[in-house]
């Protein structure tokens, strides 16, 4: 018995020293570089000057940034939930099929994404824009008479956003579905629940890891896909992600910037936490 | 099971890492006698004046890109000038550079072709005595629009007001140069600092939010020539795209005044092998050769001596009139005039959409 | 088991239209005009010009080293570090594990701007080596959250009954921890190849003037406009990821057969 809790109660530092390390040394310290950078003054021409100072977070509580903060998160939170609604049924579908075709699938998602996603944005320029391709099948179709301007539209970027996320949810939940112990979920059909109930109470509590790590996997990145917007949108919504390029580049405004991303990263984790708080999934470990 | 499933996915792997060393051992088999480093955009050379160049000089062009100047400027600080021969970048930047002390000074009496430039294009504000920089192609930004989609007659900016354009512009998105829009039919200046003017240049630009359908930097001439908006605000290059796919399109130059830009060569303060750059200079100032990296190009030829070697039907779009130089470039401003700009960009972006 | 036709329809209809604009792509590299959204009839215009750029073949190239190697180091600090964090829970780990999920929630440029600050303190080359560094950072958080996914619940009685049936806790790893992971590893991976093989942004900041990769090359035609030449790069890009998969499932396939013809040939002898 004592030989065999000990291997646990002592850290194993083979396994987390390389993770620890890489952490520290190439996440951690840019990190807190960012942050002081946030509290600095910008130079006359380029880089910082060595001067404490908070007007670089004064300035975020100018009505124009709180907007575009608040446009960043309406856009990943739509995107999101759309992902989830048409992820979250993938995955587990796919974790049902034969092994073969799992492999089959497994790679006819990732297939697409091993290309470039200018080019494939493009792809969506093509089909939505003014007599493309999604024009003419509607008037060929004669739902609509003529040409819609659908390109550079909030729906168009939303289209694109989900286009680029839904991988990350469908991986996820496919992951979290595929070792579930299906016998559980007829241990509850034997004892007479219904298939709606026996989904509730036994598919989606298991999958909800797989769930969880999606929606992280597809919020995260979608409050900085500003490219999207930009070439979907037409460069006609603000999102936080191209406020930060530009103060980079035009700007030359690196404090300023390395403040509008702490408040974008901070808020993230806030509002990472809460969705845990919410789906009470923080009993399950191993996940931010 | 589990083995077979690990095996399919080592073989893939393998076979990846062998394509990659086979297709390694292609590239690397020129045996050069020197390397170019040559830092600016993608598709600023065509592959022939590349290769030209290697074979009669032997020395291997080593091409890397950065999109934004401001890309440019924060590698060469940071590597303190070291890493790069030979740099194109736009007018502004190169004031920055070389007040920061990334650029050296150069020596005419090794590029032969040096005389060919055209003096128009230099002397400027980034480089008065040209002491640093040699041109390398200037632009004009300007309007172009489709007269089968719309009725409106544009001669200047004002027009782009109009309610009969609704929906229908595509704009460049350089904030100072879309901003200045409203500026030049206020009859103000590029490079006013007053804050109070720029406030009312914001004003302005935010009537404008209805009539615009899309905002883009690059290929900004597809949405015109595809008919997607009926006007376009385009930089020299996607004019030339756009007028040479599209001859029926209408080229206007505003008559509230041109904008006007040089992009320029220089060599960084600490460049490895300075000899390689001044070699390519001088390449491709060699008036045929200048000839076509213009029409490769597309932007208004800064090399005299290019002028009589480009064909006829392309002169009109890449040899400037004289006059037209007159342009007012878009300088550097102090840091408050730049974020108010910045700011009333974002506010006018917000509001097109 | 019963099985249902619809949850198949609903998948199959899912990833056709995910290849829609993969398709177009292809179809417009055949695309003489040079406006990359208009047709302008059929032409092999671009794949010439593509396979006259040298460089594009040598970024290419680079593209393919940088996600293979930035991918393995994340397969395997991100797999271990799970592993590790698993076995033992500590509110250091949390940290740990929270501070290595940033990469991925912070813009790209001004990570990529940090890096080029940090790595020049370090006084590091740039180029491949920078690279590689600065896309593991970003790769390790798929690997980590995929693996982790799948320990979660794992059902640790299995491991100890191996470990008291008299396994070395090296056997427990490899017959019963390692199959239940490596479908996150590989999922995680996957992803990975895939935020590796298109980072623009990060790549511009920390790459140096020996090394370009191929999304940089792409993006960078600011100046001068994109062509189809890479609708024809993804089309040959795609045609070589599919007859890569063609092989090595060839190769699975033979490799299976001998290994039945073998355990047959064994179960013949055991006989």
């Amino acid at each position: 018995m004592g030989n065999k809790s000990s291997p646990k109660t002592r850290p194993p530092w083979l396994l987390l020293a390389p993770m620890y390390a890489f952490t520290i040394l190439f996440v951690a310290l840019p990190i807190l570089y960012m942050f002081l950078l946030s509290f600095l003054t910008r130079a006359e021409v380029w880089g910082v000057e060595f001067q404490f100072t908070l007007a670089n977070y004064k300035r975020i509580l100018e009505p124009l940034y709180l907007d575009t903060f608040l446009e960043s998160f309406r856009l990943a939170l739509i995107s999101t939930a759309l992902v989830a609604l048409i992820g979250y049924p993938y995955g587990y579908f796919m974790a049902k099929m034969s092994p073969a075709w799992k492999k089959r699938m497994l790679l006819l998602i990732m297939i697409p994404f091993w290309t470039s996603a200018l080019i494939r944005l493009y792809g969506w320029i093509i089909v939505f824009r003014s007599n493309g391709v999604l024009d003419s099948l509607l008037m060929g179709l004669h739902i609509t008479g003529e040409p819609l301007k659908l390109l550079y539209t909030y729906p168009a970027v939303v289209v694109g956003m989900v286009y680029a996320l839904l991988p990350f949810m469908i991986l996820a939940v496919y992951s979290s579905a595929e070792k579930m112990d299906w016998s559980l979920v007829e241990a509850a059909r034997d004892l007479g629940a219904s298939s709606r109930l026996a989904f509730w109470t036994v598919t989606f509590k298991m999958t909800l890891p797989g769930l969880l790590s999606g929606v992280v996997l597809t919020f995260i990145p979608s409050m900085g896909l500003f490219f999207i917007a930009d070439l979907l949108g037409g460069n006609k919504i603000v999102l936080v992600g191209s406020v930060i390029q530009e103060q980079l580049t035009k700007g030359r405004n690196q404090p300023f910037a390395a403040a509008l991303s702490a408040v974008l990263m901070v808020l993230t984790v806030l509002m990472i936490r809460l969705y845990r708080r919410i789906t009470g999934a923080s009993k399950l470990e191993g996940l931010v | 099971m589990r083995k077979t499933q690990w095996k399919k996915w080592g073989s893939l792997a393998l076979s990846l890492l062998l394509l990659a060393s086979l297709a390694a051992g292609c590239g690397g088999d020129a045996k050069p006698s020197g390397e170019l480093s040559l830092y600016t955009w993608d598709g600023m050379f065509p592959q022939e004046i590349l290769d030209g160049f290697e074979e009669e000089t032997g020395i291997r062009v080593r091409y890397s890109n950065f999109d934004y100047d401001e890309d440019m400027l924060a590698k060469l600080e940071e590597t303190e000038g070291k890493d790069y021969d030979l740099v194109i970048a736009d007018d502004y930047i190169i004031e920055l550079v070389i007040a920061e002390g990334l650029a050296q000074k150069l020596d005419t009496s090794k590029m032969e072709n040096y005389k060919n430039l055209n003096p128009v294009f230099m002397s400027q504000f980034y480089d008065p005595n040209n002491e640093y920089t040699v041109p390398h192609g200037a632009g004009i930004p300007l309007l172009v629009y489709d007269p089968a989609l719309t009725d409106v007659e544009i001669t200047g900016y004002e027009d782009l007001w109009n309610p009969a354009l609704a929906d229908n512009i595509a704009l460049t998105a350089n904030y100072r140069v879309i901003n200045g829009i409203a500026l030049k039919v206020m009859g103000e200046s590029y490079n006013t600092e007053d804050l109070d003017v720029l406030q009312a240049a914001g004003e302005k630009l935010l009537e404008l939010a209805p009539n615009v359908r899309v905002i883009n930097d690059s290929n900004t001439q597809d949405f015109i020539i595809s008919g997607e908006a009926a006007v376009g605000f385009l930089y020299t290059s996607q004019v030339y795209l756009a007028m040479t796919a599209r001859p029926d399109l209408k080229l206007v130059l505003p008559k509230e005044g041109l904008g006007f830009g040089i992009m320029a060569s220089f060599l960084p303060s600490q460049a490895p092998n300075p000899d390689a750059a001044y070699a390519f200079l001088d390449y491709i100032n060699r008036p045929e050769n200048a000839a076509k990296c213009f029409e490769f190009l597309g932007y208004y030829c800064t090399n005299k001596a290019a002028e009589s070697h480009i064909s006829e039907d392309m002169k009109e779009l890449l040899v400037l009139p004289e006059d037209a130089a007159a342009g007012e470039i878009v300088q550097n401003i102090s840091q408050e005039a730049e974020d108010l700009h910045s700011e009333i960009w974002n506010q006018f972006r917000d509001a097109c959409g | 088991m019963k099985t249902k036709k619809w949850p198949f329809a609903y998948v199959g209809i899912i990833t056709a239209i995910t290849y829609i604009p993969i398709l177009l792509t292809v179809v417009y590299s055949f695309n003489a005009s040079k406006i990359s959204s208009v047709w302008g009839g059929f032409s092999l215009e671009w794949y010439r010009e593509l396979f006259r750029d040298r460089d594009l073949g040598e970024a290419l190239v680079n593209s393919l080293i940088l996600a293979f190697l930035s991918c393995l180091s994340a397969a395997v600090v991100g797999t271990t570090g799970a592993l590790g964090m698993y076995r033992w829970k500590s509110r250091l780990n949390d940290a740990v594990a929270m501070v290595s999920m940033l990469p991925i929630m912070i813009p790209e440029i001004i990570l990529g701007m940090v890096f080029l600050s940090v790595f020049s303190l370090m006084n590091l080359p740039f180029g491949m080596l920078t690279l590689v560094i600065a896309h593991t950072a970003f790769c390790i958080p798929y690997v980590y959250s995929m693996v982790s996914t799948r320990l979660v619940g794992m059902d640790k009685s299995l491991e100890e009954a191996a470990l008291d049936l008299g396994a070395s806790p090296f056997r427990v790893f490899w017959d019963v921890t390692f199959p239940t992971i490596l479908p996150g590893i590989l999922s995680g991976v996957m992803l990975a190849f895939a935020m590796s093989f298109d980072d623009v942004v990060i790549s511009i900041f920390v790459t140096g003037s020996k090394v370009n990769t191929l999304p940089v090359k792409i993006y960078t035609k600011l100046k001068t406009g994109v062509t189809p030449e890479v609708n024809a790069l993804a089309a040959v890009m795609l045609a070589v990821t599919i007859a890569l998969i063609a092989a090595s499932a060839a190769v699975g396939n033979w490799t299976n057969r001998s290994e039945r013809r073998q355990i047959k040939s064994q179960e013949k002898e055991n006989v």
